[in-house]
C-alpha cells in the first residue's frame, strides 16, 4: 500500500473507429472541454476498422490546444523504434509538449505477422521492447555528439544521428501485466499503464507495484520516478452500488481516491466514447478525487 | 533516372521527378519511359500523372512549357514564403494559357480511370459522357468508394454508376445525362427504402445524400427547408432545440426524400398525420430537366402528386415542411404473448381505433420460435409529459394479451428516432416485402393473419396505426388516397416467397372490397422499411 505522491491526472481512452472519423475527433475535443488531462487511443495497426493511431494522434493534436495525447498503447512490433522516436519528438514539438509515448510489446502475433511484422515470443517481445527504449532515448538525446549505436538482438542502430529532442520530457509508459515487463518498467520506463479489466483483482496492482519498485531500486532509480496508471471502465448511475465504478460520481470519486492513496495510481483513463460520461468524469469525478486525495495527504 | 519512370508507368499513379540538374533530354526521356511502361502494362498513359519539382525562380513561360510536355503537377522547392507567393501569383495565368492551348488542341480534361476499373464498366452506360460537374464524385465498380455506395439498407446492389450531385443544378445535369443512357435509373435519398429502387444491377443511381441541408425558414410559422438526402434522425435532432418535430417513420436512418414523397407513417401519425401532410412546397427537377417549384398555387397538380407518388414524377431537391410543436413524449415498448395471435390482433385493432389521437402504436409479430410462444412487440407513443396520462393511455394496450415485458420512458422525439451506426449500408440479397392498408382488423382478417404468421411465410409482420389526423385529409387532396384506413400492414420474407407474387391478396381482404382495405402490392413511392430488429420509415 503505497502512495507515490504523484499529482493526479485524468484522461480518456477513446476508440479510434474509422467509420465516422470526425466523431473520434469530436470525442477528443469533448475530453478537452471536460477538463481532462489526457486523450489516449488504442493502437492496432492490423485492425481495418480503426484509424491509424499515429495519424490520428497527429490530427487531434492540431485540433486541440491543451490536452495531452498518447497511444494506449502503441504497437511496437509494427513501428520501428528509431522512426517512432523522431515521430514522437516531432509531434511533441508541434503540439507544444503535449505528447506522451505509451508503448506495448505487441500481443496479437498472428495479426502482426499478417501485416509483415516479425513474430516474437512473449519473452522475446519484452527484450525487443527494452532495446527499443534504448533506441528511442538514444535518438532523443540530442545533446550527445556521439552517433547512436544500439546493437541489440531485435533492433540495430549503427551510427544514426541523434535528435530532435522532444519539447518536454516525454513519458514512456508501458502496458504490462507479467513480472518481466514490470521489471522492465522498473529499470527503464516512466509509467505503468495496465487496464483494470485485465487484472484479476486490485491485489495485482499492489503486487505489480512491488515488482516495479524492487526493479527500480535495483537499477538505482527512485520508484517515484514511475507513474502508476490505470485504464478504467464503468457506469454512471443514480443509485450507489457495492461494485467498483458503478454508481454516482461521488462513489467513483471515493473509489478512485482509494486507488490513488492505497495503490499509488495517479493517472486514470476512462474508457468511453460518450462525451457525457467524459464530462461527468472530468467535471465532477476528477475535482472530487483531487480534493479527497489532497485532504488525506495533508493529514 | 530519378523516380524510376518505367516503374511508375507500369504500376503507379504518378511519376515525380526533381528537375534541378536534369537535362531537358533526360526529362523528356523520362516522360517517354512512363508512357512506354504504361503501355507495356496495358494501361493508358493518361492514367499516370507527371509531377515536376522545380527550383526557383520560375516564369509563366517555363511552367506553361512543362505543362505542355505533360506535367500536370508543378511543385516549387523553396522555404521562402515570398518565392511561394510569387509562384502562386503565376498560377492563374498559367492555368489560363494551358486551358486555351488544350481547348485549341481538343484535349479532354479529367482523370482517366485505371484499366482495371474500366474493365468492370457495365454496358449501356457512356462513361466518357458523364458531365464534368459530376465526374469527380461519380463512383463506378472498381472505385475504392464503390463498396460504400452500391447497396442500400436492405438489399445488395451492383449499379454501373453512382452519381452524387451536390446541388439542384447538378441534379439537372445528372438527369440530362441519364436520359441518354438506356439502363435502369434509381434515385436514392437515405437508401433505406424497401422498394429496392435506390439501387439496381447495371444501372445508374442518383444519390442525393449530399443534398442534406436542414434550414429554418421562419420561426413563427415553423417553416423548415430540408434536402432529400438528410435523414430523419438528423432532422429530429436539428428541430428539437426549437421545440419542434415532424412525424417521420420510426427510424432515424430513413432519408427525407423517400418518405416525404410517399407517405410517412410515424410515431405521431394519429395526432399529426403523415409526413407528406407537413409538406408545404417542393423544389423538384422533372424528367425533362426543368426545375419547378410546386405548392398549393404553383403547379398544384404536381404538388398533389408529389405527396404520395412523388418518385414517379421527378426528383425533389428541397422540401419545405411545417413542423409541429412537440414536447416530451411517453414512449412504451411492450412485449406480449401472442399465442392467441388472432385474438390479440383483433383486440389491438379495437384498442387503437378507440384510443385518443395522442396515441400511435406499432405492433410487430414474429413467428413462434422453437418451444417459445409467438410474441408481439408494441411500440407506442403518447403525446403527453404527464405520467398518469401516459399510463392511462397505455394500459388498454398492455391488456390485450399476457404482458411479458414492458419499458416506458419519457423522452424527446430524437430519443425515439434512433440514428444508425455510422458507416455505409451493408444490405445483402433481395428480401421481399409487401404492404397494404387495412380499414379494420376484423375477426376474419385477424384469423387469416394468424394462419399466415404460423405458416412461417414471414419473419416480420407489422401493423402500424394510422387513422386519426391521417383521415382528416380528404382522399382527393393528395396522391395518398387511402385516408380512411386505420392500419398499415407490412410483411417481409426471404426472396422469392410465393405469397409475394403479384396478385396475392392480403389475408382477410378480397379483391372486390373498396377503398382503403383494397390490397395493394408495394406501390410506387413506397419506402416501407422492414428489418426484424428495427423497422423504419414505412410509407404506406
Amino acid at each position: 500500500m503505497t502512495d507515490y505522491g504523484h499529482d493526479l491526472r485524468f484522461g480518456s481512452f477513446i476508440t479510434p473507429a474509422n467509420a465516422a472519423p470526425q466523431q473520434v475527433v469530436a470525442v477528443t475535443q469533448a475530453a478537452e472541454e471536460a477538463g481532462l488531462d489526457l486523450a489516449t487511443f488504442q493502437d492496432h495497426p492490423y485492425q481495418p476498422r480503426f484509424l491509424d493511431t499515429w495519424t490520428l494522434l497527429s490530427y487531434v493534436a492540431a485540433r486541440t490546444e491543451r490536452i495531452h495525447l498518447s497511444g494506449n498503447v502503441l504497437n511496437l512490433p509494427l513501428r520501428p523504434p528509431a522512426v517512432l522516436a523522431r515521430a514522437a519528438a516531432s509531434l511533441d514539438l508541434l503540439s507544444g509538449g503535449r505528447f506522451e509515448l505509451g508503448l506495448g510489446a505487441g500481443g496479437f502475433w498472428d495479426a502482426i505477422a499478417a501485416m509483415g511484422g516479425r513474430r516474437l515470443s512473449p519473452g522475446q517481445a519484452v527484450d525487443a521492447l527494452s532495446e527499443a527504449i534504448d533506441v528511442i532515448r538514444g535518438v532523443w538525446d540530442a545533446d550527445n555528439r556521439e552517433p547512436l549505436r544500439v546493437h541489440g538482438t531485435y533492433y540495430q542502430v549503427d551510427g544514426a544521428k541523434r535528435g530532435p529532442a522532444p519539447a518536454h520530457p516525454v513519458g514512456i509508459w508501458l502496458g504490462a501485466y507479467k513480472p518481466r515487463m514490470l521489471r522492465l518498467i522498473g529499470r527503464k520506463a516512466d509509467g505503468w499503464l495496465p487496464t483494470l479489466a485485465y487484472l484479476d483483482s486490485l491485489r495485482d496492482i499492489a503486487d505489480g507495484n512491488a515488482v516495479i519498485d524492487e526493479a527500480a531500486a535495483g537499477a538505482g532509480r527512485d520508484p517515484r520516478a514511475i507513474r502508476r496508471q490505470l485504464n478504467v471502465g464503468g457506469q454512471f448511475r443514480t443509485a450507489s452500488s457495492d461494485r467498483l465504478l458503478a454508481g454516482p460520481p461521488e462513489q467513483w470519486a471515493e473509489q478512485l481516491a482509494a486507488l490513488a492513496l492505497e495503490y499509488g495510481v495517479a493517472d486514470f483513463m476512462l474508457a468511453s466514447d460518450d462525451p457525457q460520461a467524459l464530462a461527468v468524469f472530468g467535471e465532477q469525478v476528477a475535482p472530487a478525487v483531487r480534493e479527497l486525495v489532497a485532504a488525506e495527504r495533508a493529514r | 533516372m530519378s523516380g524510376a519512370p518505367d516503374l511508375a508507368g507500369r504500376v503507379a499513379d504518378g511519376w515525380s521527378v526533381a528537375l534541378t540538374g536534369l537535362a531537358p533530354d533526360a526529362r523528356r526521356a523520362g516522360l517517354a519511359a512512363v508512357d512506354d511502361g504504361a503501355r507495356t502494362a496495358g494501361r493508358d498513359p493518361r492514367e499516370v500523372h507527371r509531377l515536376a519539382t522545380i527550383g526557383g525562380p520560375v516564369s509563366a513561360d517555363t511552367l506553361e512549357a512543362l505543362a505542355g510536355e505533360g506535367f500536370g503537377v508543378l511543385v516549387l522547392a523553396t522555404a521562402d514564403p515570398d518565392e511561394v507567393r510569387a509562384f502562386a501569383g503565376l498560377v492563374p495565368e498559367v492555368r489560363a494559357r494551358v486551358a486555351a492551348a488544350r481547348a485549341q488542341a481538343g484535349v479532354r480534361v479529367g482523370t482517366v480511370r485505371s484499366a482495371a476499373v474500366r474493365a468492370r464498366r457495365r454496358p449501356g452506360i457512356d462513361y466518357d459522357a458523364i458531365p464534368a460537374s459530376l465526374a469527380d464524385r461519380a463512383v463506378e465498380p472498381g472505385d475504392a468508394q464503390y463498396g460504400g455506395v452500391r447497396s442500400n439498407y436492405l438489399r445488395g446492389g451492383s449499379p454501373g454508376l453512382v452519381l452524387r450531385p451536390r446541388t439542384t443544378a447538378e441534379v439537372v445535369d445528372a438527369l440530362a445525362y441519364v436520359r441518354g443512357q438506356d439502363v435502369p435509373l434509381g434515385v436514392r435519398s437515405g437508401g433505406h427504402g424497401v422498394s429496392g429502387r435506390s439501387t439496381n444491377d447495371g444501372g445508374i443511381v442518383i444519390d442525393l445524400g449530399a443534398l442534406n441541408s436542414i434550414e429554418v425558414l421562419d420561426e413563427a410559422t415553423r417553416r423548415v427547408r430540408i434536402g432529400p438526402g438528410a435523414r430523419w434522425g438528423e432532422v429530429a435532432r436539428a428541430l428539437h432545440p426549437h421545440g419542434w418535430a415532424i412525424t417521420s417513420g420510426d427510424y432515424g436512418g430513413v432519408g427525407v426524400g423517400g418518405l416525404a414523397t410517399a407517405g410517412g407513417i410515424g410515431f405521431m401519425a394519429r395526432e399529426h398525420g403523415l409526413t407528406i401532410d407537413h409538406v408545404r412546397a417542393v423544389e423538384m427537377v422533372l424528367a425533362d430537366g426543368s426545375v419547378v417549384h410546386a405548392d398549393e398555387t404553383r403547379h398544384p397538380d404536381l404538388f398533389w402528386g408529389v405527396r404520395g407518388a412523388g418518385s414517379a414524377l421527378g426528383i425533389v431537391t428541397a422540401f419545405e415542411f411545417e413542423a409541429d410543436e412537440v414536447g416530451l413524449l411517453g414512449f412504451a415498448q411492450l412485449t406480449l404473448d401472442a399465442s392467441d395471435t388472432a385474438g390479440l390482433l383483433q383486440a389491438y385493432g379495437e384498442v387503437v381505433e378507440a384510443a385518443p389521437r395522442d396515441v400511435t402504436a406499432f405492433l410487430i409479430l414474429g413467428p413462434p420460435r422453437r418451444g417459445q410462444p409467438a410474441v408481439a412487440r408494441i411500440m407506442a407513443t403518447v403525446d403527453s409529459d404527464d405520467p398518469d396520462t401516459i399510463i392511462d393511455r397505455l394500459q388498454p394496450l398492455a391488456d390485450i394479451g399476457p404482458l411479458l415485458d414492458q419499458q416506458v420512458v419519457l423522452t424527446p422525439y430524437p430519443g425515439i428516432i434512433a440514428l444508425p451506426d455510422p458507416g455505409p449500408h451493408q444490405g445483402q440479397g433481395e428480401p421481399a416485402t409487401r404492404s397494404g392498408l387495412v380499414e379494420h382488423i376484423t375477426p376474419e382478417f385477424a384469423q387469416a393473419a394468424e394462419r399466415f404468421l404460423r405458416s412461417g411465410a414471414t419473419y416480420f409482420f407489422q401493423f402500424r396505426s394510422v387513422g386519426g389526423a391521417v383521415a382528416d385529409v380528404p382522399p382527393e387532396a393528395t396522391a395518398y388516397a387511402s385516408r380512411s384506413a386505420n392500419f398499415s400492414a407490412v410483411a417481409s420474407a426471404a426472396a422469392g416467397a410465393a405469397w409475394t407474387r403479384r396478385g396475392t391478396r392480403w389475408p382477410g381482404t378480397s379483391a372486390g372490397s373498396t377503398g382503403a382495405s383494397r390490397p395493394t402490392a408495394v406501390p410506387a413511392g413506397c419506402s416501407t422499411r422492414t428489418r426484424p430488429r428495427r423497422c423504419g420509415g414505412c410509407a404506406r
